[in-house]
């Protein structure tokens, strides 16, 4: 059995989740191939064919220069049914969300999504997905014949911890071609909003403001502190609500789900609503006044204290290094 | 501006356990009589069928069976069959079981339900009739042509926080209709919209509010078994306040934990959200509660005031059904039934109407006749007056909803005469004479330890309430100067507190005073604030179409 990864790249710069989705597949000890789709990614294949995998498989088409439904399922139902894997493993993007069930759908075969843990129970594989907003974690088995589909949560795995091969693994093109008339979807350029927007779930470091910041006005302190990092700054609801930071800058269910290396939390009090956007972060680092706060429950390190005392002091201490 | 219009025969506005009944009954009329296929649609605010659903529940199933005769071969998912009713007096730390069972709350023969699924299943039966259900769609405004009502219009997407148009903009649709049904819940916007307009609410009492706040719980299976109804009066409501608490046991270790409080308190610091962790912290539902996980959460106003305030049901191509309509029975706790009831008989006079090529008032009128004889009337006209009792306190409202069961609700003055829950509610200065609360805090709060107890901000996320962000508040506050100024001063801002979802805080305005915040996102649409501002100027409208909760299995 193999386990085929379908790498999620935009414009050739490779989304970093497919990281989390190869340090995923690894796991599961079967055979790795790598899948990047797409049109001019041989910068892309070469950067995953660093990981530790039997081989890279290239489907360059003109026709898929720009993502559309249509033109990503017909690619990959095609490499699919050419290389017959027995799992697809992609990462729970926007994108992989567009246009994976209807490529399950395509196959007749079976999509677990939104997966943050995968076991061996005896020769299946049991996958872990949440229920209930995160309340809940369910066992999920996958029926039918395979290849069975399987989605990665943002976060669950990390990104670093995909094992990296000695030599670079071979790269090769997938003979399979794209029919442009078949795609139904005319891509128009992005919405400028979506131009604009960072996508704060590419950002290694992140420092983020809640409530406890107080005033607009306080906001240079933790602009002083993302740039000592080199993090980007980031809030909870009633910052972006106020107005103070654009909506694209919040963490959390109404906003972004990050998981960065390294999350600052300056006087946010971790409202359920916050903790679920940053929870996979690696290391958390939660900076308030309120020692009963919840985002200490999550935090692996803790500051007790006035975050405009204590920020200042890091600030000074990392610049002088 | 150019927009879509679509033109139906029947249009039914509020995919819930009315409008799915009447939709139904519409397709079967149609099937048994022949005749030109009538055109049938039905618009939910939802994004599926059965996401905005949310009740205790407990069924009578008794129109389900003239409905869907066949509904257990249908595979009708009606959790577990009542087995044991209990009712309890609760006082502070112990609990008195009543010694028998009041006859309005003997359950046997009913079933403990999901609303979700069994709305869900309810509209699988609609569609496979080929009746288009539109999910996502919330009706804004009603279509008029004179007086007479000729459809509605969808509400418009892609319009940003202050207004503007985004390149996502689709404008809301015109259905045009023959007769349309409102069957748009509790404080309905279109039917609010339409009683005003009609003045159908001539003549008839006030309507009285309760809102019902619910958790599902997972329990260790057997602690309470599927089939248990529990209910319980008395703490932590005060002897002055309407409501109590419910407890049902489903299949699979799956619990429904609630509590009624009625919208017509006198003290503005009374806060449902507080009672009702008060509530689960008594020994009896603590106990019970003891190892288990709360996933989900959800609130709900419901209509309790009864037969004398249920308003003119017709207007020229109108009818209003279900709980739009005030069809509860709050004696017995129940309305799905009579929502389902009310349903079937608009459809009824809407096909009859059609077929005679009348849509008048005139014609319309004979669904107010169906009620009037059918087992709507014979159920809530004996118990017209219990929930108006109850405005005279705990003690007095349960003598004479003792006596309404063998008087068939004979009153001295009958109506009983009554005041709006919003009226009821006393400035602070009146109710509390020894000294001022402080509104930013709560008079009697309840331990929060985020395992039995809950804070509003966690419990609205187990609602998975959803809103796209970047729209108008869908929360129409008309003057928020009365806010910081007034409300404050007078009832200490009371909509944070009746709020259950944390829609309305006070933030520091930066100049030592405060202002509203509307966090109209974690709206939960139960529509309190628009029945319980005591200035009335809150005014729910929908959002932004497919906006809200997702009360899968609630």
């Amino acid at each position: 059995m193999s386990v085929l990864v379908i790498a999620e790249q935009r414009g050739g710069t490779l989304n970093r989740a497919t990281w989390e989705t190869i340090a995923a597949a690894q796991q599961t000890g079967e055979a790795l191939h790598i899948a990047v789709v797409g049109h001019g990614v041989d910068a892309v294949a070469a950067e995953v064919a660093a990981a530790r995998c039997e081989r890279v498989l290239v489907v360059d088409d003109a026709a898929l220069a720009e993502y559309t439904a249509d033109g990503f399922v017909l690619a990959l139902s095609a490499l699919i049914e050419q290389e017959q894997p027995g799992l697809v493993f992609l990462p729970h993007t926007y994108q992989t969300r567009d246009f994976a069930p209807a490529l399950a759908a395509r196959l007749k075969r079976a999509l677990v999504t939104d997966v943050t843990a995968i076991r061996k129970d005896g020769d299946r594989f049991v996958y872990v997905r949440p229920m209930f907003q995160g309340k809940l974690s369910a066992d999920v088995a996958a029926g039918g014949p395979p290849p069975h589909l399987v989605t990665c949560q943002i976060g669950a795995y990390r990104a670093d911890s995909a094992a990296r091969g000695d030599a670079p693994a071979a790269i090769g093109k997938a003979a399979i071609a794209v029919d442009a008339a078949r795609i139904r979807q005319r891509p128009e350029a992005p919405f400028k909003e979506a131009r604009q927007a960072v996508d704060l779930s590419q950002a290694a470091r992140i420092v983020a403001v809640g409530r406890g910041i107080k005033a607009q006005e306080n906001l240079k302190i933790a602009e002083q502190l993302a740039q000592a990092f080199g993090a980007e700054v980031a809030a909870s609801r009633p910052i972006c609500d106020a107005g103070w930071l654009p909506m694209d800058r919040q963490i959390g269910s109404s906003g972004q789900t990050v998981a960065p290396k390294l999350y600052v939390a300056l006087g946010i009090s971790g409202a359920i609503q916050h903790l679920v956007g940053m929870k996979g972060s690696r290391t958390i680092v939660a900076i308030n006044k309120d020692a009963d706060a919840p985002i200490f429950e999550v935090a692996d390190y803790g500051i007790v204290g006035d975050l405009f005392e204590v920020v200042p002091a890091i600030v000074a201490e990392l610049n002088r290094a | 501006m150019e927009r879509e219009t679509l033109d139906v025969d029947v249009l039914i506005v509020g995919g819930g356990p009315a409008g799915m009944s009447a939709a139904l009954r519409l397709a079967q009329l149609q099937k048994a009589k022949g005749g030109e296929p009538l055109s049938i649609a039905v618009l939910e605010k939802a994004r599926e069928v059965g996401a905005h659903m949310l009740s205790g529940a407990v069924l009578d199933p008794r129109a389900l069976r003239d409905l869907v005769p066949d509904f257990e071969q249908r595979g009708a998912p009606l959790g577990a069959a009542v087995e044991h009713d209990h009712v309890y007096f609760l006082t502070r730390s112990s609990q008195a079981p009543f010694p028998l069972t009041p006859p309005p709350l003997r359950n046997h023969g009913n079933f403990i339900i999901s609303l979700n699924r069994f709305v869900k299943w309810l509209g699988g039966l609609v569609e496979a009739e080929g009746v288009d259900v539109f999910t996502g769609f919330p009706a804004a405004e009603i279509l008029y042509d004179g007086d007479r009502v000729a459809g509605v219009r969808t509400g418009d997407r892609g319009i940003g926080r202050h207004g503007e148009v985004k390149p996502t903009f689709e404008a809301g649709v015109d259905i045009r209709a023959r007769v349309t049904i409102l069957a748009d819940g509790v404080r309905g916007n279109l039917t609010k919209a339409l009683v005003r307009r009609l003045s159908l609410d001539e003549g008839r009492l006030a309507q009285l509010y309760a809102l019902g706040i619910k958790e599902l719980w997972e329990l260790p299976k057997d602690r309470v078994p599927a089939g248990t109804v529990i209910h319980t009066m008395g703490y932590p409501l005060r002897m002055e306040e309407f409501g109590g608490g419910f407890i049902y046991g489903l299949p699979d270790g799956l619990v429904s934990v609630g509590f009624v409080s009625g919208l017509d308190y006198r003290d503005p610091m009374f806060d449902p959200h507080v009672t009702f962790q008060h509530f689960k912290r008594h020994p009896l539902v603590a106990g019970l509660l003891r190892d288990g996980q709360m996933v989900r959460y959800g609130a709900k106003a419901l209509p309790e005031g009864g037969w004398h305030t249920v308003p003119r049901l017709h207007g020229a191509g109108a009818l209003i059904t279900g709980d739009a309509g005030g069809f509860v029975n709050s004696m017995r706790l129940k309305g799905i039934h009579l929502a389902m009831r009310t349903g079937m008989l608009a459809a009824e006079s809407a096909f009859e109407a059609i077929r005679a090529n009348d849509v008048s008032a005139a014609a319309l009128e004979s669904y107010q006749r169906r009620v009037d004889g059918s087992d709507v009337r014979t159920e809530l006209y004996p118990v017209r007056n219990v929930h108006q009792s109850f405005e005279y306190g705990l003690v007095p409202g349960l003598m004479f909803s003792g006596l309404s069961l063998v008087s068939g609700g004979w009153w001295l003055r009958d109506p009983m005469p009554s005041h709006a829950g919003f009226e009821r509610m006393r400035k602070i200065a009146d109710y509390y004479r020894d000294g001022r609360p402080d509104p930013d805090s709560t008079v009697n709060p309840a331990r929060i330890d985020r395992q039995l107890t809950f804070d509003r901000l966690t419990n609205v996320h187990y609602a998975g309430t959803r809103h796209a962000e970047d729209q108008p508040s869908h929360l129409i506050v008309y003057d928020t100067d009365i806010c910081r100024t007034r409300c404050r001063e007078e009832y200490g801002n009371p909509c944070t507190r009746f709020c259950p979802a944390n829609v309305y805080e006070m933030v520091d305005a930066g100049d030592g005073t405060r202002k509203l915040q509307i966090n109209a996102s974690n709206c939960v649409h139960c529509k309190t604030c628009d029945i319980m501002d005591p200035y009335q100027i809150i005014d729910w409208v929908p959002p932004e179409g497919g906006g809200g909760p997702q009360y899968e299995g609630m």
